[in-house]
């Protein structure tokens, strides 16, 4: 007996790691084998670890009701309970943390807003070290248009803070409660980032902590090797402290939409929009996949008056009673369709008031499009648990990619919504885009898509929605695209997008840097 | 007595796969097991292909010890009284020849849970907000409470039985046995799973290649003579096949509950009880039951964790979340899925299309004769409608469901 337990006791797998399968060579052809729901971590020296760290005047809480608080994320489909709970105070106390950590082999899970949607900032055992406590804004310099501040914070905090100097932050996803470094860790999207860039890009210089517990400056100039692990890294490499962020002076929007028919048709008008320079902001948000909207906004009365004279015309869409009279006529044709019609007036009677609520307008002006923005997608998008599966591939390859896309959520859901927006790349910064979100194919510009179901208070279970997430993953892999949320869960993908020989070399660099694997170590690897 | 989250009777795939999401959601859950673990279990072992996934990105690559010889199938064979043959490749490539003794005992293992073997379930009362569980330890009798009971003990479930006691009465059911014979001479490719569509065989006949011997397996309506059936078989396959096979060396055999899965009439529980995998019915159509008690049963599993963390009756959330997985298994008897679908993990429509015509006509007409033998449970009308409302209602309705 003990024999046979000692043969099916099987050694904890190393993260990133293949453990061999006997089944057969060609078993579960194209699916890496990995196990993507990890083993929890059994406990190891935990003792001595928690002696350790407490005799470093680190507190740490094992109390139940404090480890249940993160037992799952905004994903909801992933579940772990750490062993303890640190709140982040200072880099000091997060080396101490991480050292000793290193020292026992005992796994770190970093946590910000917990706005990962597949179990990335779970932690299935080990330390849960919570970065919110470390929400200050440290300095914030008008002249040189920069921002210092603890990486901790929430982006809609340091839009308050900045917006009293009058400044703005450049680009932010529209999520009220996503931390600045988780962001800068996995890349962040915006309306602007057509012109600005991906969130991770306005970063000018990081502290972080290494997983060996040392802290350390990072910009384009100095330690840039790290800095180009890090941002963009999935924190594998350390974990970010506080950041420089660029900023740029606050500007009011100015809003216009513009109805579609076709999904092609739409992301044909947003490339020619990008391609151009033709506005300020550009992005696609789908009603029903016959009902698109294309919204493009302004910072100043020159750039939407140049817009108007010289782009305008030149789109396909229509104004919302152009668009109006096109649907009255299309669901007269198709009068068994009229629940998708009733859809649609609900929708605009509910949502569209929403987007102009008077707080937020000044003057026909949107005064934080952040706040509208996330309001409005939490609101009459998003469900309980977080399902956005997502592809970003090149612009050649975005429009087959959204409409395959858009056949696989017709199949599991009815109702859902496409977000779609261009992603400005830097050529100084290719060296942060490997292995990450940013398509390798990609030049001057990626485009993302991120595919929503509206669960309408349904419960789906975890199996369904992972089914459609490997669907929408699936054609990633056929078309050659990569994708923003590839690691937890999904992170069976990963060789299959970047290829063995990539991965592994990030594997090594991993490795060397944290030697005892202990940081986020269930995210990628 | 012990008090915790969650029991779960029955050290089985199903158990397995509930025990890994609640351990992972930190919720205290004991397995019990009346038999000694590891412990024997009567199977055909062949995976499907979803399953071997599951098992792979849940609980790690597979160990050498949980797979008999050879480790893998690579598909369906189809064998008609008109002697045609079809043969079938799985969609996802290989997949394993489970030992379930050992596959069993690895995941439960694996699952993190506690696990009580050599622990009869006895009984148990539900009292709204807990539930007390009876049951024998070795003989001696031992008491649980737990918020939430999931039974995952299989076609002839006890816990089913405490919570619906009519309910061995309310479906027919089967016997399957099978026996191993060492080999003479085997035409049979041994890389498939073998099937045979015969009315004159029996409901479910089947044979296939395990650790250098030869599995012939039949099953049949409860009551019938499982040696006559069972030595029918094998002088068929002598006869038609040129299968020689020695006498056999050992047998098994099991009741089924094979029923539920094709007229949409499963077993979800009532109150605080759950039940998931083969117990609650699910089983699919070569009559793989692993792959959906795999599901079913991390589905049960999350519905609990759901279930505490929206502050919900946790059999609510669970007829909720178990929609798809009953989806998946229905679909596959199907017959509008079937013609113009892909229910299932091979292509059986594109398979019988590679045949000429007048085989087609054949396999159609044996398939035909095939599925009269079954006319006698009444459940052609049932399947029909079920057939209709899945369109109609995006999937099959939960007021069949107990």
């Amino acid at each position: 007996m003990e024999r046979l337990n000692a043969r099916l006791e099987i050694p904890e797998v190393e993260p990133g790691t293949l453990g061999a399968c006997p089944v057969a060579p060609d078993a579960l052809v194209d699916i890496k084998r990995q196990q993507t729901n990890p083993a929890r971590w059994r406990g190891r020296g935990w003792k001595e670890f928690s002696d350790a760290v407490r005799a470093l005047g680190v507190e740490m809480s094992e109390t139940i009701s404090a480890r249940g608080a993160y037992a799952t994320d905004a994903g909801g489909t992933a579940y772990g309970l750490p062993h303890g709970v640190v709140i982040a105070r200072s880099a000091e106390q997060i080396a101490g943390l991480l050292k000793a950590a290193q020292a026992h082999r005992v796994p770190v899970t970093v946590r910000g807003g917990g706005l990962t949607t597949e179990g990335e900032s779970v932690a299935f055992g080990g330390v849960l070290l919570d970065m919110t406590g470390m929400s200050r804004v440290i300095s914030i310099d008008p002249a040189a248009l920069s921002v210092r501040t603890q990486a901790g914070i929430f982006w809609h905090s340091l839009a308050e803070e900045l917006r009293r100097e009058g400044l703005d932050y450049l680009s932010a996803p529209l999520n009220l409660t996503s931390s600045v470094g988780g962001t800068l860790g996995v890349g962040g999207i915006d309306v602007n980032s057509p012109r600005l860039g991906c969130s991770a890009d306005q970063a000018l210089a990081l502290q972080v902590v290494t997983p060996t517990g040392d802290i350390v400056e990072c910009s384009d100039t100095q330690n840039p090797e790290l800095f180009a692990r890090v941002i963009l890294g999935y924190g594998q490499f350390g974990v970010i402290t506080e950041a420089t962020l660029k900023v740029r002076p606050y500007t009011p929007l100015r809003m216009h939409y513009y109805y579609y028919s076709s999904l092609r048709t739409a992301i044909e008008d947003l490339q020619l929009i990008d391609r151009n320079d033709a506005s300020d902001y550009s992005g696609i948000l789908t009603i029903l996949d016959c009902a698109v909207n294309l919204l493009v906004a302004f910072d100043s009365p020159e750039r939407e008056a140049a817009f108007k004279a010289g782009w305008e015309s030149r789109l396909r869409g229509h104004g919302e009673f152009g668009f109006g009279l096109r649907m009255l006529g299309r669901y007269a044709l198709r009068p068994w369709k009229l629940g998708e019609a009733w859809l649609l007036l609900q929708r605009k009677r509910e949502l569209f008031p929403e987007l102009q609520r008077s707080e937020y307008m000044r003057d026909g002006l949107m005064l934080d499009r952040t706040v509208v923005f996330s309001r409005a997608v939490w609101n009459f998008w998003g469900g309980r648990q977080m399902v956005i599966p997502d592809l970003a591939t090149s612009a050649a390859k975005f429009a087959d990619a959204v409409e395959r896309g858009n056949a696989v959520c017709r199949k599991y859901f009815p109702h859902y919504t496409l977000y779609c927006v261009g992603i400005r790349l830097r050529k100084d910064h290719r060296e942060h885009y490997e292995m990450s979100c940013i398509p390798p194919d990609a030049e001057e510009w990626a485009y993302g898509c991120e595919f929503e179901p509206m669960t309408n208070g349904r419960t789906y279970s975890r199996d369904h929605l992972q089914s459609f997430k490997n669907a929408i993953y699936d054609i990633g892999v056929d078309v050659g695209a990569s994708y923003y949320r590839f690691g937890g869960m999904m992170k069976g993908y990963i060789r299959r997008v970047f290829g063995d020989a990539l991965v592994d070399r990030h594997l090594a660099m991993k490795k060397k840097a944290d030697p005892a694997m202990i940081l986020n170590r269930d995210v990628i690897f | 007595m012990r008090t915790v989250d969650v029991i779960i009777v029955g050290a089985s795939l199903s158990a397995a796969a509930a025990a890994k999401r609640l351990v992972d959601a930190g919720l205290e859950t004991i397995v019990l097991e009346r038999k000694e673990l590891p412990r024997h279990k009567i199977c055909s072992g062949i995976l499907s292909p979803r399953g071997h996934r599951f098992l792979l990105e849940n609980f790690g690559p597979l160990p050498r010890e949980a797979l008999h010889e050879p480790t893998s199938c690579r598909g369906v064979t189809f064998h008609f009284p008109s002697m045609v043959s079809l043969s079938m490749d799985f969609f996802g490539g290989t997949t394993p020849h489970l030992h379930r003794k050992y596959s069993d005992y690895w995941a439960i293992k694996r699952s993190g849970a506690e696990v009580h073997d050599q622990t009869s379930f006895a009984g148990l009362e539900d009292n709204g907000d807990h539930v007390l569980v009876h049951a024998r330890s070795k003989g001696e009798p031992i008491e649980y409470r737990a918020r939430t009971v999931i039974g995952a003990d299989g076609p002839s479930s006890l816990v089913t039985r405490a919570i619906y006691p009519d309910y061995p009465q309310q479906i027919p059911w089967f016997f399957v046995g099978q026996k191993f014979h060492d080999i003479i001479e085997c035409p049979l490719d041994e890389d498939y799973f073998h099937f045979w569509f015969h009315p004159g065989l029996g409901h479910y006949t089947w044979s296939h290649a395990r650790d250098g011997r030869q599995i012939v397996g039949v099953g049949f309506k409860r009551g019938d003579n499982f040696a006559k059936k069972h030595a029918n078989v094998v002088n068929y396959l002598g006869e038609k096949h040129g299968v020689r096979l020695k006498e056999h060396t050992d047998d098994e055999g099991c009741a089924e509950n094979f029923g539920p899965s094709l007229i949409n009439r499963y077993v979800f529980g009532k109150g605080n009880v759950l039940i998931t995998g083969q117990a609650a019915g699910f089983l699919n159509m070569i009559g793989e039951g692993m792959s959906c008690a795999l599901h079913s049963g991390a589905i049960c599993g999350e519905a609990v964790v759901e279930s505490r963390v929206t502050n919900r009756p946790v059999r609510e959330m669970y007829r909720r979340m178990i929609a798809s997985e009953v989806r998946r298994t229905t679909d596959q008897w199907n017959p509008w899925k079937i013609a113009f679908d892909k229910p299932h993990e091979a292509d059986f429509p594109a398979a019988l299309m590679a045949l000429g015509w007048r085989d087609r006509a054949k396999v159609l007409r044996d398939m035909w004769r095939f599925v009269v033998l079954y006319k006698e449970f009444n459940w052609g009308r049932q399947i029909f409608r079920e057939m209709l409302q899945r369109p109609m209602i995006g999937g099959y309705s939960a007021q069949r469901w107990m």
